[in-house]
């Protein structure tokens, strides 16, 4: 039995394809192991969108080259769309093979491994034809219903390298939910580039999200990263559905507005504090995540005085921060006044320190309440690990009689300290 | 290479020294008024954003670009000649009217410079829009196709000279003059005018969900 190692850098978009591919390789009796093995086959699902995952995608690279000489090595993603030409070049690499193509990648390998040369460009190109991941890495089932981003926000290579917005007919997107429903998967997450945007023959995205809630059985629907723009308030009042879980990764970027139109972002910060405020009136434990790139051409100190400001009040739980790296082709590659890495570095280390008080914040305010648990896994030492529906990460100790998959109903105790903190909870029925 | 994005120039024509309109064949691509392409010479690697300048029913694309200094796009664009190929991508973009809203609306448009051109879509595309046009230039002979808009409708605001209807930015104008706060609002062009003019209609009470921007540089 041939073995094959996954690695994937970026997106959720990105680990969605990845599982469907592991998933895809297992049926077809290959043995699906852990990219630190050796391995038959590595493939790499790159990122690019900023300086650093590409230096990360290009490491991991030379890693599954070095750990077999022999192997094959096939690299898809991101990076595949954006430097096609420089990867083909490269003596590691045995096949570069572009976002469109992706889903091709086990055709491509049993051609290869039939004795034929297969020409990845040959297959088709389809940026939906995954099948539904059965066997994936996770207890959440990752759902795409979209590709592509038409906003062309001024820093940003997605466009370049995603294509286009394209959107999964509704009736697609439904049959697959109750398809992974149907193998026992308890949380659905939607994801896509700019799922917000959803538009498929006349359904856009809130009608979608209305529909999924409509379908019977015991899972939750969580609706992963989206941009404040293009959704209704219509969209807000969905989360009355107590399936649909209390927590969004709505990207700010920045709290200042000159940057916002500077990033040609389709929202104010205005817009962005009144979603945040509508939503915490109405759920008052609402669980806000989000980005923020700091350093971007131009920014000035009082501009990003204004994202400080903005990433205290509005308490998120988490902040991936992005210091700003010049993508080329981008409008922003041609702006003046490029930010020093220096500044960079500071702003993105009071940005940090921001987001590790606002997490110890959330959580603390949230200890002594309920959350419904799913387990993702159980640890050797018996401690259960997993998101409440909130997407608090939960550890409860001495769980060996639990099971992954499960939900568990859970009062929040404490918090436990970490490099990336947690909550302690103990189990209420 | 591609051919199915390539779109013949019809003509090119002046309206002053450094701006002017490229006409296309059309070939059936839909868009709507308020939306950009992608536009460059064919075989160039190097496209720049510009907003569709014709209206949704002509047979023909316009664009307005004004060359820049130093500029690489909106030079080599003006020295094509009709007949030539140029590559077009999209059309993108959300700077459109939600089609409920463009007989029943009032709407107050502001561009400075080629920031005049989704207006000049929106008109064309739409007759009987009710609108006002503030359009911001240095010199009156910037007033792109004047004649194009209801000489009612249009306040032309020269900074650099009087000979407009209004001497001043289009921001002096906007703080001294009313907006009604259910107006829609639509700037386009120049970031610090559009990021003044954001605040001043804030301050007019004008809701930030009925102010709509396309930054151009
Ligand atoms: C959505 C969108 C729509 C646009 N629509 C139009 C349009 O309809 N007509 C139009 O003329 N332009 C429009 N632009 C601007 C256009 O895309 C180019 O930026 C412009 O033509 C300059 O390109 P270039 O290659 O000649 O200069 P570049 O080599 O890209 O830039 C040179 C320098 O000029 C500055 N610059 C860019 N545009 C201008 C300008 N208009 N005036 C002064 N300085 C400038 C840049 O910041 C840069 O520093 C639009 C931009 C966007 C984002």
């Amino acid at each position: 039995m041939k073995k094959i190692a996954f690695k994937t850098l970026g997106c959720r978009l990105n680990q969605y394809e990845t599982d469907a591919l592991a998933s895809r390789f297992h049926a077809g009796s290959y043995e699906v192991v852990d990219f630190d093995e050796q391995a038959d086959v590595y493939v790499v699902n790159t990122c690019t969108v900023t300086n650093q995952s590409d230096q990360k995608s290009r490491q991991t690279i030379h890693q599954a080259r070095r750990r077999n000489n022999d192997a094959l090595v096939v690299v898809t993603g991101c990076m595949a769309n954006n430097y096609k030409e420089s990867l083909l070049e490269s003596k590691s690499i045995n096949y570069v093979v572009d976002n469109e193509r992706k889903s091709a990648i086990y055709s491509i390998i049993e051609e290869h491994y039939r004795g034929q040369v297969p020409d990845p460009e040959g297959f088709d190109a389809d940026v939906f034809s995954y099948e539904t991941a059965t066997k994936t890495f996770h207890t959440r089932s990752m759902i795409k219903i979209q590709d592509g981003c038409d906003n062309f926000c001024t820093f940003c290579i997605i466009p370049k390298v995603r294509g286009r917005a394209v959107s999964r007919p509704k009736n697609e997107i439904l049959d697959n939910i109750r398809q992974v429903l149907g193998h026992g998967f308890r949380e659905v997450v939607l994801t896509g580039v700019n799922i917000g945007r959803y538009d498929s023959e006349g359904t856009n995205f809130e009608q979608l999200v209305e529909s999924i809630l409509e379908l019977p059985g015991d899972f939750r629907l969580r609706i992963s990263s989206i941009e404040p723009d293009g959704f209704s308030n219509r969209f807000l009042e969905l989360f009355d559905h107590p399936k649909l879980t209390p927590h969004l990764h709505l990207c700010l970027q920045s709290g200042s507005e000159a940057v916002l139109l500077r990033m040609r972002r389709m929202y104010t910060a205005r817009e962005f504090r009144q979603i945040a405020e509508t939503l915490r009136s109405r759920y008052p434990n609402f669980n806000l995540t989000t980005d923020i790139i700091v350093g971007f051409p131009g920014e000035s100190d009082d501009e990003f005085a204004q994202t400080v400001q903005m990433a205290k009040e509005l308490r998120f739980s988490h902040i991936h921060t992005f210091k700003y790296s010049v993508r080329s082709g981008t409008r922003a590659e041609r702006m003046p006044a490029q930010v020093s890495e220096k500044i960079k570095n500071q702003r993105s280390e009071i940005i940090r320190k921001i987001a590790i008080e606002s997490k110890i914040a959330y959580f603390n305010s949230m200890l002594g309440s309920t959350q419904r648990m799913l387990v993702e896994r159980i640890t050797d030492s018996h401690t259960a690990r997993g998101y409440g529906e909130h997407y608090i990460p939960i550890r409860i100790e001495n769980a060996a009689h639990l099971s992954r998959n499960q939900f568990v109903n859970v009062r929040l105790e404490s918090i436990y300290m970490a490099e990336e903190p947690e909550v302690i909870a103990t189990i209420i029925d | 290479m591609k051919t199915d994005n390539l779109h013949q120039v019809i003509s090119i024509r002046n309206l002053t020294d450094s701006a002017y309109v490229v006409r296309m064949s059309r070939r059936g691509l839909q868009f709507r008024a308020g939306q950009h392409i992608l536009l460059g010479k064919a075989g160039s690697i190097h496209n720049r954003e510009y907003s569709v300048y014709s209206g949704e029913n002509d047979d023909f694309f316009e664009v307005l670009i004004k060359e820049v200094d130093e500029g690489l796009v909106s030079k080599q664009l003006k020295k094509l000649k009709p007949g030539e190929m140029v590559q077009i991508e999209g059309p993108l973009g959300f700077f459109t009217i939600p089609a409920e809203l463009v007989n029943s609306a009032k709407f107050l448009f502001i561009g400075t410079g080629t920031g005049i051109a989704p207006f000049h879509s929106f008109v064309k595309s739409y007759p009987q829009i009710d609108y006002r046009l503030l359009h911001g230039v240095r010199f009156g002979n910037e007033a792109y196709d004047k004649m194009d808009y209801d000489a009612k409708r249009h306040i032309l605001c020269t900074s650099g000279d009087k000979t407009g209807n209004y001497h001043g930015r289009v921001t002096k104008w906007l703080k001294e003059n009313e907006v009604s706060p259910d107006t829609h609002c639509y700037l386009c062009g120049n970031f610090n005018m559009i990021h003044e003019a954001f605040e001043i209609l804030e301050k007019k009470g004008v809701p930030p969900s009925n102010v709509h921007a396309e930054v151009y540089f």
